[in-house]
């Protein structure tokens, strides 16, 4: 398939990536039979399709994604839940004592899954366990740097949960539960965080990172 | 201002001294409000605008959302200290037209049924206006949707034309607008040669016209390279995330 880019190019919005129409991912669309690029990226080929990983983009539910919300509203048939920005997310519960026994309030933080998402609406997995947070720091970054937060294979996170003791949390959607043992260590964790959400875009951040709550924390 | 006793002189030059083909000094950058998702500042010339897109969010009041798109809200604004005499606060009948022909433009190139439910809003407060502050806004506006991250078919160029003294020229300023026989903004999406936009005050002859859209297009040509080099620039020193 004849392509229009180089590994990791910069693309713009308009750009021919591609005449093989059929092979369109993530942040492309088609057009007569040919892919361009609809957001601001790197263009690159992702099991075989070509995409676009783009630099800001809103968060778009996928089925088994690991989101936190905000409860926002009890029903008689469930929960609607606030997944930040412009998305709701709803609990469908047919049985009334069911709701009742869960003992959800409007604004608890939850911990859930998304079972499908479209044009119904976000739909939130029942079947694996809604998890009530009880304490903690909630923090809201913008979705597309949450990639960056949890590193390759968690080594971002990693870093942080080891150096300061802290649990967190990583919803998809941007939300971020830090839970640790004092507050001098929840801080450090949300100012480490805070420096991942400002410098996503630098490399050799994990090395900094780990400098920066050295300091911090007087390790 | 004062009517000038001639628009262009018989070498061809301008009131600003431009030649009847020649765009104004161009100035843009990307991506200069933090509380905003996406923003750029355009300069043509005298004409200053600023643009910046929040969304998708949540639509308010909620019973305008739509289940199957987002809904694209735009605001054309100018500032009370944009023009020579104070223009009084809130939106004048102009204000609320042109800002439906740009939301009109833009909608044209962007993916609204990828945000279900959702509103994108766009604002654009015009600084300082010197004629073509339409165009310069849409200009702004589609970089700022671009640097927000908004799903885009392409990104949007907008420039006029008109005639003054029986002359074609290209980019007005305020001087000729006021003052000249005819002046046609028109916006494009360059990459599919699609016109989105188009508005015509005054008279032109057919043949006018299509030589018109033709030195249009021309500058939108030019004006298309330069908003891409501004996002390109911003965006330069991104490095792949270590997934």
């Amino acid at each position: 398939m004849p392509i229009y880019f180089s590994e990791h190019e910069v693309v713009l919005p308009g750009q021919l990536l591609s005449d093989n129409g059929k092979r369109s991912g993530e942040g492309t669309y088609t057009l007569g039979g040919k892919i361009y690029a609809a957001q601001i990226g790197f263009a690159t080929i992702k099991n075989n399709k070509v995409t676009v990983i783009a630099f800001k983009a809103a968060y778009k539910p996928m089925p088994g994604d690991r989101v936190i919300g905000i409860i926002s509203d009890v029903r008689p048939n469930g929960f609607e839940v606030d997944l930040g920005r412009h998305l709701t997310g709803i609990i469908r519960i047919p049985d009334r004592e069911e709701v009742k026994s869960m003992k959800l309030k409007v604004g608890d933080v939850v911990y859930v899954k998304i079972r499908e998402s479209g044009l119904s609406g976000v739909i939130i997995d029942r079947g694996s366990r809604i998890r009530k947070i009880e304490s903690g720091l909630l923090i809201q970054l913008h979705p597309s740097k949450i990639p960056r937060l949890v590193g390759r294979r968690g080594s971002m996170i990693n870093v942080i949960k080891k150096l300061t003791g802290c649990d967190i949390l990583v919803g998809k959607n941007g939300y971020v539960v830090v839970n640790g043992p004092s507050p001098e260590s929840e801080f450090a964790a949300m100012k480490a965080i805070r420096m991942i959400e400002r410098e996503a875009h630098t490399s050799g951040l994990t090395e900094r990172i780990e400098r920066y709550l050295r300091e911090l924390l007087g390790k | 201002m004062l009517k000038p006793e001639r628009l262009i002189d018989e070498s061809g030059v301008r009131v600003d001294g431009r030649r009847p083909d020649e765009l104004r000094p161009i100035k843009m950058e990307v991506g200069i409000l933090d509380k905003s998702d996406g923003s750029a500042y355009v300069e043509f010339g005298g004409t200053k605008v600023v643009a910046a897109v929040f969304g998708p969010r949540e639509a308010h009041p909620r019973h305008l959302a739509l289940p199957d798109r987002a809904i694209l809200n735009c605001r054309y604004h100018m500032t009370s200290f944009s023009v020579e005499e104070r223009k009084p606060l809130g939106m004048t009948r102009r204000e609320v037209e042109l800002s439906k022909v740009i939301r009109e433009a833009l909608e044209t190139v962007t993916f609204l049924e990828e945000f279900p439910r959702a509103s994108i809003d766009v604002y654009i407060e015009v600084v300082q206006a010197d004629g073509g502050t339409r165009t310069t806004g849409l200009t702004a506006a589609s970089l700022a949707l671009a640097d927000a991250g908004i799903p885009m078919a392409d990104l949007v160029a907008a420039v006029a034309v008109g005639k003054v003294d029986g002359q074609l020229i290209l980019d007005l300023c305020d001087v000729e607008d006021k003052y000249g026989e005819a002046d046609m903004p028109v916006a494009m999406a360059p990459r599919f040669n699609s016109i989105v936009l188009l508005q015509l005050n005054g008279r032109m002859t057919v043949d006018e016209f299509k030589r018109g859209l033709a030195l249009a297009q021309k500058g939108i040509a030019e004006i298309y390279r330069l908003q891409r080099e501004a996002l390109k620039k911003k965006f330069s020193e991104f490095t792949p995330a270590e997934e």
